[in-house]
């Protein structure tokens, strides 16, 4: 027997798929949307589908995007010659969020990671050596590859896995700086970074 | 640092407030009492983990919600707080005068060294133990070591699941070295800090162990690196990164990694013995108290205080002889925690000392 009736179970069921929602918060979610009024449910459920429907990969960066190539990639003012390559378009938001990279991008959609079974293979890496090709970009050659991927030891291995795939072409491969995190106090920087922060000084 | 008082609620079966002396306190009581529970609820509230079960809320009393283990700690003449560790069904909540605190926050309160009948698998038992002991003294004395070790198992544990998938998926010797090289940087790399870390702590631990504190025999400890004659270990990075590359296929064929910091071991002889091997039953327990020493000291160095010393069950650990000279050794330095069950270990040592009787998990404190 069902706690609750089909549908209702259903919906309960496909909302514990998500991450982060465990089953209190499934019902939580499941009655909330039973409460509100068709219309409100109706442009939820359009929205879930245009997601589906209107976002593709880039076929340049692979970054999730509406118009293929993305707007990074046909941007006409962006500097061709620097790609800075990410685990996930979330971090390319963080690194936009900059507003000082003007270069373009490259997400991987993951990290090595052999526990989860990820090898190469399964990052989106194809079609990042093509791009260094001046004939695919727009006739700029590419000058420097900035690897942000995260300060895990995945991150790191995956980071060392694209310099040993690249530096061979002559092409500069850099690693983003780990460190304090500006604005805050020293007080408040937890140890390893505070020590990561000190190994990686530099003169002013 | 001093711990002042401590207050128990519903963990295991305690119940009241004991409060402690600055130098011995003697936790007395017939067996199956609770003494043992008393020194758990000091070392939970220090390190917010038991050393009795992996699961904490197993500790909270039979048929109860809500556990609390709450301290108030001396840190300096002007500075008292107040720390508690709260559990709850699934939950543990940390907090210092009041306010709710994360755990890298709280922790560093209270320092804890202990000695009892489970910490002589240091002494008996896998390296595994032995290397937990430096890790968890280095730590003591520089907490982002914390991070190097968990990486360091992280990296393991990565590449001892490359190792398994190339042999599931018949990977050529070539694709494995390329593929475990990625992983071998970051591995070579932590290593050689672990390795680096563990050497001079083991040389600071070597330079404070008091060899004659029990008189006839001498301890001696090494630090045993897997790579030992294998190459110049003075570069250890060089020496493990080529060691790597000729060893991939054995790697390979038993799918672990079987190179690293991982392997290494701490030799500890008693008169030149192994001590693992040759040592008695009572030379065994008193180079695990020397040793434990050796690590109050080693903190004090870098602290200029000494951390709490538990000792559980220490007459059956320890014969009068050597526990005299024990507590007179420690009488000025540390604020120490025993257990016993004996009237004339009371007796015998109990002048001077804060004596806390405990029945049925209740404290009864007397001042002599």
């Amino acid at each position: 027997m069902l706690e609750y009736s089909e549908p209702v179970a259903k919906l309960i069921d496909e909302f514990k798929r998500l991450p982060g929602i465990g089953h209190k918060n499934a019902q939580r979610l499941a009655f909330y949307i039973l409460r509100r009024p068709e219309a409100e449910v109706e442009r939820f459920v359009e929205a879930l589908q245009e997601v589906k429907q209107k976002i593709v990969f880039c076929s340049i960066c692979n970054n999730l995007t509406d118009v293929n190539p993305c707007v990074y990639c046909t941007s006409p003012t962006r500097d061709r010659s620097i790609i800075c390559i990410v685990e996930e378009p979330y971090n390319l938001v963080a690194v936009e969020k900059t507003r000082s990279y003007k270069g373009l991008y490259h997400i991987l959609h993951g990290c090595l990671s052999p526990i989860r079974g990820i090898g190469p293979d399964e990052l989106m890496l194809a079609n990042l050596l093509p791009r260094l090709m001046p004939n695919n970009n727009e006739g700029v050659e590419v000058k420097e590859i900035i690897v942000a991927t995260n300060p895990t030891t995945e991150g790191e291995a995956t980071a060392n896995y694209i310099a040993r795939l690249l530096k061979p072409l002559g092409v500069r491969v850099t690693r983003i700086a780990m460190g304090m995190p500006v604005g805050s106090d020293l007080e408040f920087v937890d140890e390893v970074t505070m020590d990561k922060a000190l190994s990686n000084r530099h003169e002013i | 640092m001093l711990l002042e008082s401590l207050e128990v609620h519903n963990f295991r079966n305690l119940q009241g407030v004991i409060s402690c002396g600055q130098h011995l306190n003697i936790i007395f009581g017939e067996n199956g009492q609770g003494k043992t529970n008393w020194l758990e609820a000091i070392y939970t509230l220090a390190t917010t983990k038991s050393f009795k079960t992996a699961r904490l809320q197993d500790a909270i009393n039979f048929d109860e919600e809500l556990a609390w283990i709450r301290g108030t700690v001396q840190q300096s003449a002007e500075i008292r707080r107040t720390i508690q560790v709260t559990l709850q069904n699934n939950s543990k909540t940390l907090s210092i005068n009041g306010k709710k605190e994360a755990v890298n926050r709280y922790l560093g309160q209270l320092y804890t060294v202990v000695f009892n009948a489970d910490e002589l698998e240091i002494i008996r038992g896998t390296p595994e133990h032995r290397r937990k002991f430096l890790d968890a003294g280095i730590v003591g004395i520089y907490p982002p070591f914390v991070q190097t070790l968990a990486d360091y198992n992280r990296v393991i544990k990565q590449k001892n699941a490359l190792l398994q998938s190339a042999q599931e998926n018949e990977f050529s010797l070539e694709k494995t070295a390329e593929m475990l090289e990625i992983w071998n940087e970051q591995l070579v790399a932590l290593a050689a800090r672990i390795h680096k870390a563990r050497i001079r702590y083991v040389e600071r631990l070597q330079g404070v162990l008091e060899k004659k504190l029990f008189q006839r025999e001498e301890i001696s400890i090494r630090y045993v690196s897997s790579l030992e004659g294998k190459g110049d270990l003075s570069d250890y990075a060089a020496l493990l990164t080529e060691r790597l590359k000729l060893r991939v296929q054995a790697e390979l064929a038993s799918g672990y990694a079987l190179l690293g910091t991982h392997r290494d071991d701490l030799e500890i002889q008693f008169d030149g013995r192994d001590l693992r091997a040759f040592g008695s039953s009572g030379q065994q327990r008193s180079a695990l108290l020397l040793l434990q020493i050796a690590n109050l000291s080693v903190y004090f160095s870098q602290h200029n205080e000494y951390p709490l010393f538990l000792l559980d069950d220490i007459d059956a650990e320890l014969d009068y002889k050597r526990i005299g000279q024990l507590l007179e050794f420690l009488s000025d330095k540390t604020q120490t925690f025993v257990t016993t069950s004996k009237e004339s270990f009371v007796e015998k040592f109990g002048t001077n000392a804060n004596l806390i009787a405990v029945e049925k998990g209740m404290p009864k404190t007397h001042e002599n």
